[in-house]
């Protein structure tokens, strides 16, 4: 027979416990956000428009990028990983910089981009610029991989020109990440002319949402 | 504040006569436990956690005829698993725990022992996702019980089953608006030795 006062003693832990056992978290509503999906004009039977939403399958991760080795720009890149890998939780997403661009998810130049594309998002910051070329490939459900982005400098050797680097670079990470449109907020990384150093509340609620919206397309190759 | 000398003289000796009746172990052993987060971003999405290798040193003291009082450090390393509708289930972040009970412990029948405890756990900082700063240092509540064998002087083999209950929070989920706190209960079973000074 087990003696009173250890009877006792369990039974006030087992009360305590049980007193306590009565939580649950509460998750964060998310919905401070701007849309990010492609917006792709298609003709069937008649003009059309889809809205779709994109973002890189676990499967493929860590996401391979080569970057153009010039003024730093993988320095630059490889901040912008951190900073978006540090937006979201589950690990949804990561990144890791590669030395041969054949076998790269995503290519970084340091330089103007060729003649006009079909779908372009350009960026542009005082002392460096920036663009993002989305291929939908054959069908608009796929994504063309390697993505394209491009940084440069508009006017060498400019005194901001490292952190303009550095916004620009992140903010084209971005777009290539899934976010194909730009925010309207001039606060957002992804805004059209960004200037934040970090992603805001919108950006991080984004880049959280489009991580959890199931993908209406598929990266294709290389 | 005058002291008598006796009592000082038995405070002490007390002390040192009972370390001659000290108990340490060493136990390897696995920890799992309930889910540690359930979030909602068009699906429901819960973070399990996987089976931990863990690691626990004890020491203890008679404080009693019957019972001893004594601490237990567990060093744990685990890893989750996030489930949410739609997606296939995949690995999460990584997670280290270490932490620091002290108890109550004395016979059932025979070999068998139970224990008490409370003291605190915290989630060691790891590389990234919801354990990237820590978490806070939090209170646990333990029980458990013990089994001795003993294989000769003053060593033995003990089987250890351990329970806790923790209210589960990190630093990271905290700054991403999380509210309140996650029940979280925890079984452990482990394999060790216990040396006891004669």
């Amino acid at each position: 027979m087990i003696p009173r006062p250890r009877l006792l003693l369990g039974a006030t832990f087992a009360a305590l416990a049980a007193a306590l056992a009565c939580s649950d978290m509460v998750s964060p509503t998310r919905s401070t956000r701007y849309d990010w999906r492609l917006i792709v004009d298609y003709d069937s039977a008649g003009p059309r428009r889809d809205t779709l939403s994109f973002h890189w399958p676990r499967n493929r991760l860590p996401v391979r990028i080569w970057v153009e080795d010039s003024l730093q720009l993988p320095s630059r890149v490889r901040e912008g990983i951190a900073l978006w890998k540090g937006a979201l939780l589950y690990g949804e997403w990561d990144g890791v910089i590669v030395s041969d661009s054949a076998t790269a998810d995503v290519i970084v130049r340091l330089t103007q981009p060729p003649p006009q594309i079909p779908i372009r998002l350009a960026g542009r910051v005082l002392s460096c610029a920036g663009a993002t070329d989305v291929d939908t490939a054959t069908t608009r459900f796929e994504l063309a991989v390697p993505v394209r982005a491009y940084v440069f400098p508009t006017i060498p050797g400019a005194a901001d020109l490292t952190q303009c680097l550095r916004t620009v670079a992140a903010h084209e990470l971005g777009h290539t990440l899934g976010l194909f449109q730009h925010s309207s907020d001039s606060l957002d990384l992804m805004f059209s002319e960004p200037t934040a150093q970090f992603l805001t509340e919108r950006d991080v609620g984004t880049i959280t949402n489009a991580y959890h919206l199931t993908a209406d397309m598929i990266p294709v190759g290389p | 504040m005058r002291i008598p000398s006796t009592t000082l003289a038995l405070a002490l000796l007390i002390p040192a006569a009972l370390a001659g009746q000290a108990r340490y172990g060493l136990t390897l052993g696995a920890t799992g436990g309930t889910r540690l987060v359930t979030d909602r971003i068009f699906q429901d999405i819960e973070v399990t956690q996987g089976l931990a290798p863990t690691v626990t040193l004890s020491a203890s003291l008679p404080v009693s005829e019957r019972e001893r009082g004594g601490i237990e450090v567990a060093l744990g390393f685990g890893k989750t698993r996030i489930k949410e509708s739609g997606f296939p289930t995949v690995d999460g972040p990584d997670f280290k725990t270490l932490s620091i009970t002290g108890g109550v412990q004395g016979p059932i029948i025979s070999t068998l022992g139970w224990r008490f405890g409370a003291g605190l756990l915290k989630y060691l900082p790891d590389k990234e996702g919801i354990f990237r700063s820590g978490g806070p240092l939090l209170l646990i509540l333990s029980g458990g019980a013990d089994y001795r064998l003993p294989i000769g002087g003053p060593v033995g083999v003990v089987a250890r089953l351990r329970y806790d209950y923790q209210r589960f929070n990190t630093d990271e989920l905290q700054s991403s608006g999380f509210g309140r706190t996650q029940d979280v209960h925890r079984l452990g079973l482990g394999l060790g030795i216990e040396y006891q000074r004669p």
